[in-house]
């Protein structure tokens, strides 16, 4: 008759420690499978949120912030007076410093044909104030905006604006979809007259 | 001995955190912060002088729906677009008919004791008093984004904002008799400027076809075949001008010939002489919601305004004070 070996503390010890190294070695493992398969997450800003506080541009880790004015232009006017280009009661309109709104003359604006304009953001200047996008909101029909730009975001695990940002506008996307641009002139009509 | 100075020491400490966590609380972690260094003032631009303002909000009718659209007054009743319905409404706010429409009516005018002419976004449907629906006119094209009526005898005048264009329709049957471009051999007016769906038009007493130009901040005046007779412009962000890239967004014309402009964003009602000039406020953008939409706008010929609130859904009736 076969005699069964007592089970004693070093064999619990033994195969504890062989059962806690399975479990995390698989457990490591399948964390960098997950990292290297599953999707990865980018913050980004709400431009129909965003309050134009003027945080994005001093919070950032960056400096100059990685949160950049962005243009829809197919929902710019091309107006000859631009409220994001010029300051409200600007002496004329053209592009001397004493009449622009952006304090780093970041906005480049063009002439198409009499009176039509383009207005382009110059990133390696805009400190992202959104002091443009006040303007714009304020006097025209809100194509300029802010976006984090994802070739400068350093994607911190907490983002230093997210966290102060005053509405909430600054949330997590999926890296494969990274942007909020605006851009539907149809969500942008207002009421009719008589 | 040495055991009172640990507890002081640690008392000291204990104190010290507890301040650093309220001033770390109070400055950063509840999302107050500094100010803003990057802030545009545009606090002058919405104050103005109470000498300025010759009209009170006498009454206002609320308005039980999601999105009030368009406001027109006639005989007494006010013709209001709404959701996908309009209704009629007697001053006193009482309702006097409603009837549900397939799509959200864009604009609305009734003809004196006639027809009431209903604009959506790329046609016209007409209605007779009683609701009953009588005809339905041939669409504009894709693009069309009807922003405004206004009649002349048995003319219609339509504006399409998306097209930048006046349609002239024979109100009879539908037809189109011609089309206003704004184009002119002036070298400074370079045809309608239209950045957003704010593109409105009146006639006055005279007969005189205004059409807002609202990317020039102008007022032009057009004769039926296209031809500009006169204009007259004020771009300012002050309370003499219009600003912005598409103001007024709404206009109205009192019998003396006085405009009745509604201005979006920087929301203000004014009265501007017919040559151009400020002649009161009648409503300061204090009395309305913050970067709010334009009030479409309506006048009797007694001079009272009625003012159609989009963001507070509700008629505002104005009516001039008295000694001003």
């Amino acid at each position: 008759m076969e005699r069964t070996k007592p089970y004693n503390r070093r064999d619990f010890l033994d195969g504890g420690m062989r059962m806690s190294l399975a479990l995390g070695l698989g457990g490591v493992g399948g964390l960098l499978l997950s990292n290297s398969t599953g999707e990865d997450w980018v913050w980004q800003i709400d431009p129909f949120k965003c309050t134009q506080c003027g945080r994005c541009a001093d919070e950032c880790v960056l400096t100059p912030s990685a949160v950049k004015c962005v243009h829809a232009f197919d929902l710019c006017g091309y107006c000859d007076l631009c409220g994001g280009f010029f300051l409200p009661d600007a002496n004329d309109l053209n592009t001397g410093a004493e009449n622009q709104l952006c304090p780093t003359s970041a906005i480049e604006r063009k002439y198409i044909e009499e009176p039509y304009f383009e207005y382009v953001v110059n990133e390696e200047l805009c400190i992202g104030c959104s002091k443009c996008v006040k303007g714009c909101s304020s006097f025209g029909n809100g194509s300029l905006h802010l976006q984090i730009k994802h070739d400068l975001c350093k994607n911190c695990n907490v983002c230093a604006i997210a966290r102060l940002c005053p509405s909430d506008a600054i949330a997590r996307l999926p890296a494969s979809e990274p942007y909020l641009v605006k851009g539907d002139f149809i969500e942008s009509e207002s009421t009719r007259s008589e | 001995m040495k055991q009172k100075a640990i507890y002081i020491f640690l008392s000291f400490l204990a104190l010290a955190i507890g301040v650093m966590i309220v001033i770390d609380f109070n400055s950063t972690r509840n999302k107050k912060g500094k100010g803003n260094p990057y802030a545009l003032d545009l606090e002058p631009f919405r104050t103005v002088d109470p000498a300025l303002i010759h009209y009170k909000e006498t009454r206002n009718i609320l308005l039980k729906c999601d999105q009030p659209r368009a406001i027109f007054y006639d005989n007494n009743r006010l013709y209001i677009g709404a959701d996908q319905y309009f209704q009629i409404v007697d001053l006193d706010g009482n309702q006097l008919l409603k009837v549900d429409l397939p799509d959200a009516p864009q604009c609305i005018y009734s003809a004196p004791g006639g027809s009431i002419f209903i604009a959506f976004r790329r046609h016209i449907a007409v209605f007779d008093q009683q609701g009953q629906h009588t005809e339905t006119w041939e669409p504009l094209g894709d693009s069309a984004v009807i922003t405004g009526l206004a009649m002349r005898d048995s003319t219609l005048f339509v504006a399409d904002a998306g097209n930048r264009c006046i349609m002239r329709y024979s109100a009879a049957d539908g037809k189109i008799q011609g089309i206003i471009e704004g184009k002119t051999s002036a070298a400074d007016l370079h045809g309608f400027i239209v950045p957003s769906p704010e593109f409105d038009l009146a006639v006055n007493t005279d007969g005189e076809l205004w059409v807002v130009n609202p990317g020039k901040h102008s007022f032009e005046n057009y004769t039926d075949d296209g031809k500009l007779r006169t204009y007259w412009e004020t771009s300012s962000p002050y309370i003499e001008g219009f600003t912005g890239c598409c103001n007024p967004a709404h206009l109205a014309i009192l019998s003396d010939g006085s405009f009745v402009t509604s201005e979006q964003k920087l929301v203000r009602i004014k009265i501007h002489k017919p040559s151009g000039e400020l002649v009161s406020v009648v409503a300061p953008p204090a009395k309305f919601v913050r970067d709010g939409k334009a009030p479409d706008i309506t006048v009797s010929p007694e001079g009272i305004i009625y003012a159609l609130d989009i963001d507070q859904k509700k008629v505002r009736i104005f009516e001039k004070k008295s000694g001003t």
